[in-house]
């Protein structure tokens, strides 16, 4: 295994002009239009990387602000009123404008670059994801700023935010908005399909794939079968609120159902956590790899536990419901599923260690993380079967001790993973090394300062308090636990500081980075740091799940593709065999226009039921010029013929 | 983030071991986003002037006073729109949607829906047609239900505090569309009557007469 240090030769361009030219072809037209019109998939990812950063900051204000109003018995800091507004705004943009968008993020960036090809499958939709997902965001904290935040909690139960008990448009805002980030969801995620099924590098077959990938792959299946149930039940709610519309889906005075609303609710709401977690196990997975300096102990199983992850966590949505009177034998159905799902993480876990141990592993910052997202997730795991049990959950349902459970499952299993990948990535990214030293300070701060937050929640939860309360009395007891799981709080606020500081220096002066900083073995790290426009030179073909620590360059390359027009290569799905060129759609300003209509559509249908006609029909004229001829690509130009000609063009040629 | 430019991978192309951007007097990306996001942010004040006042929920920290209700005493033989018509006062809770759904809690808490329904009417008049006998300006009905009214309305002065008052009043003028629409309740949870308040179009609202008895 000689892994070097530079760019693959063979995948690089032969001489300047080349070079130029094929980077004036992927790259985006110059200037702020330029910028907007972008579909190229690393300013997209980073986009929502950024984005969802900033969203991050700010639900974690929110959550500061909470922590300081409830560091004293009858404190008022926040009135009940704001402290609603603040629980529901926070856990809203963690789940949506945070979690999920920041995972997408990384694999719209990631995901081509490892499986090698030039941009994401659908570029302009990808593109428009992005701004649906952006309208989402300014819809639910714009709302927020006029005094409207969602004040109902994250999941919003019926009759609590229907019509009769949620007065104003606090809720439709919410509802809303829920859709928004539903469809940049769902954009992204049929991108990622796309991109992975038909556009591999040759010989990337399904059982080389990087497991990022394969996390991304299940995590957008999960996706596109879960987000629909939340639509809809966000829409059945936005109608039964809607004036001049006044369904009663759920009023069970007209028949309808007020438990339909939590069915409907958990069955995305459970999935959604695999959403974010399956692909933090991605980035874990190719963390470890590349610091314990051997493949992944058992591939196959940790794919095959990914997708029976995704496939239980859709049949166990009622263990959310407990509480509600939901029959005897569905409860025991549901208590069993919830602990069954503990038995693929569990595999995952141990083929981590083993990796490890096995390994010889280089405790870098990113690895540091890593270790830290495997204590804190068993942690999580625990609790969580705890909670599966139908009678503890019933005593500790909507306590504190939940709070503890999901925030060690979602910050240990999401936000660490999400840590490790940004220092592990970063060097890709920008072409500078984050600071090493910074980088532990920012590990040990944050693991600390999340014990110390979050520990204290399980006990108090014990003791009885509950969930959203915004004051409590001295009586309780509850004063002293409530105080230290602030001051952890005040350290976890520095060590997000503390990664904000390691990024901006880092961009301003940091260490260069060369191609593959950590000898990682997967593509993204074959080319430049940051990448060109255009990927690769040449598109690399692959014989292994670890490419790079396997002679690369001794291995054939793509060649053929145009240089006059946006092409990339397509494969099939199982064997990535090339069947043929494909042309992808040009930079455009229509994803743009239409991620505006749908917000504003979106916006007015908070007040009156006249936005949806009048969106449908401005979406309609923008999807005109979107698609109007002469603009759109010519693509399956091969597919056309009658016998596409695989074999002629594009070649693979062995390197000179 | 104008930092990825073609002269920049020209660069990257030529040598490899070169920085792309910093140091070669490309726009460093920080400093790009930075005057990109700068501008707009700019905006957020414009956003707070909206800031709504119906959706206000003050926090009423001190219980009401009941006895705060009070109005000068009319002759109970002469009731009616001539004598308190005067000019109209404007209730700030008819703009703000908490209001009006607590009005609800409490015309359903103080029985009022005993006799007037969900505004459909029962044994007393329906609140939510255009037909007003003892007036619909905002003062009226506050006076109708302070004083009461013959033919069965009764007197609840000192029974319900002042702010709970003017709140009952938003709801009950929001029943027969007087009140802002956009603040406006939505439907109940209960059987299907007529059209919530926020569907219901502007009234025209007249007085009647004196009803008969029954």
């Amino acid at each position: 295994m000689n892994v070097s240090h530079a760019p693959i030769a063979s995948l690089s361009a032969p001489n300047e002009q080349a070079e130029r030219a094929l980077a004036a072809l992927w790259t985006r037209p110059p200037g702020l239009l330029g910028w907007l019109c972008s579909t190229n998939h690393k300013d997209i990812g980073r986009r929502y990387v950024v984005t969802a950063f900033i969203f991050f900051g700010m639900a974690g204000l929110l959550a500061a602000a909470m922590r300081i109003q409830l560091a004293f018995p009858e404190n008022h800091f926040l009135g009940p009123d704001l402290y609603n507004q603040f629980f529901t705004v926070h856990g809203t943009t963690m789940m949506f404008l945070f979690a999920v968008p920041i995972m997408e993020g990384f694999a719209l960036y990631f995901v081509p670059l490892m499986v090698g090809t030039r941009n994401a499958a659908f570029p302009r939709l990808n593109a428009f994801g992005y701004y649906a997902y952006l309208g989402g965001g300014l819809l639910l904290w714009g709302g927020f700023l006029v005094n409207a935040g969602a004040d109902a909690g994250w999941f919003a139960y019926t009759p609590l935010s229907g019509p009769d008990f949620s007065p104003g448009h606090r809720v439709d805002i919410w509802a809303d908005m829920i859709t928004l980030t539903e469809i940049s969801a769902l954009s992204g995620a049929v991108v990622v399909l796309a991109t992975v099924f038909k556009q591999r590098a040759p010989g990337m077959s399904l059982n080389r794939i990087p497991l990022f990938v394969w996390a991304q792959v299940v995590t957008s299946f999960m996706i596109i079968f879960a987000m629909p149930a939340v639509m809809v039940v966000t829409a059945f709610l936005a109608m039964d609120r809607l004036a001049h519309v006044n369904t009663h889906f759920f009023n069970p005075a007209e028949g309808g159902d007020a438990l339909l609303y939590q069915h409907l609710f958990w069955f995305f709401g459970h999935p959604e956590v695999y959403i974010i977690f399956i692909p933090a196990t991605g980035m874990v997975s190719m963390i470890v790899e590349t610091f314990s300096g051997r493949r992944l102990f058992g591939y196959p199983v940790m794919v095959l536990s990914l997708i029976a992850t995704a496939f239980i966590g859709f049949g166990l949505w009622v263990h959310h419901m407990f509480a509600t009177p939901i029959p005897l034998l569905g409860r025991s159905f549901f208590s069993a599923a919830s602990m069954m799902i503990a038995i693929p993480s569990g595999i995952q876990i141990f083929c981590w260690i083993v990796t490890l141990w096995t390994g010889r592993p280089r405790l870098r910052v990113p690895l540091l993380f890593v270790c830290g997202f495997i204590l804190l997730f068993v942690l999580g795991g625990l609790t969580g079967v705890m909670l599966a049990s139908v009678p503890l959950d019933l005593q500790m349902h909507d306590t504190y001790f939940v709070v503890a459970h999901f925030h060690y499952v979602l910050i240990g299993g999401a936000v660490f993973p999400l840590f490790g990948a940004f220092y592990y990535w970063f060097p890709k990214w920008t072409g500078r090394m984050l600071n090493d030293s910074l980088g532990k300070w920012n590990f040990w701060t944050l693991f600390l300062g999340f014990n110390l937050t979050f520990f204290p929640m399980h006990i108090l939860g014990l003791h009885g308090m509950t969930r959203r309360i915004y004051t409590y009395v001295a009586e309780t007891g509850w004063g002293d636990l409530n105080l230290l799981a602030t001051v952890g709080a005040g350290i976890i606020a520095l060590s997000v500081l503390l990664f904000i500081v390691n990024a901006v220096t880092a961009l301003r002066d940091g260490i260069f980075a060369v191609a593959n900083p950590w000898l990682a073995p997967s593509l993204e790290w074959s080319t430049n740091s940051p990448p060109p426009a255009y990927n690769f030179y040449n598109l690399p073909s692959v014989s292994d799940a670890e490419p790079l620590w396997h002679s690369p360059e001794q291995k054939p390359v793509v060649v053929g593709l145009s240089t006059e027009k946006r092409e990339v290569l397509n494969t099939t799905i199982m064997d990535a065999v090339p069947e043929h060129r494909y042309e992808l759609a040009t930079d455009s300003i229509w994803p743009l226009a239409l991620g505006i209509v749908v917000t504003l559509t979106m916006t007015f249908v908070v007040f009156t039921p006249w936005a949806v006609p009048w969106g449908m029909f401005f979406s309609l004229l923008v999807l005109y010029a979107w698609f109007w001829r002469g603009n759109e690509p010519k693509f399956i130009v091969e597919a056309a013929k009658p016998k596409p000609q695989v074999a002629a063009q594009p070649t693979l040629v062995a390197p000179a | 983030m104008n930092w990825k430019t073609n002269s920049r991978t020209a660069r990257t192309a030529t040598c490899r071991s070169c920085r792309p951007f910093g140091p070669h007097g490309v726009r460093h990306p920080a400093k790009t986003l930075l005057g990109t996001c700068l501008p707009y942010s700019l905006l957020l004040p414009v956003l707070l002037l909206f800031s709504c006042e119906r959706e206000e929920r003050p926090l009423v920290v001190q219980p009401p006073l009941a006895q705060d209700a009070s109005l000068p005493q009319i002759s109970d033989l002469v009731p009616g729109p001539k004598h308190n018509k005067g000019p109209s006062v404007a209730n700030p809770d008819e703009n703000n949607s908490w209001m009006m759904a607590e009005g609800k809690r409490f015309y359903e808490a103080y029985n009022c829906v005993g006799c007037h329904a969900h505004g459909g009417g029962g044994m007393g008049p329906a609140l939510m047609d255009e037909k007003w006998i003892y007036g619909y300006e905002p003062q009226q009905v506050y006076a109708t239900i302070v004083e009461g009214r013959p033919n069965g309305m009764p007197s609840f002065r000192g029974k319900i505090s002042n702010d709970q008052l003017w709140e009952i009043v938003a709801y009950v003028r929001s029943l027969s569309g007087l009140a802002n629409q956009w603040a406006a309740n939505a439907r109940d949870d209960h059987i299907k009557g007529g059209s919530p308040p926020n569907s219901i179009p502007e009234g025209t609202p007249h007085n009647s007469s004196e009803p008969q008895p029954r």
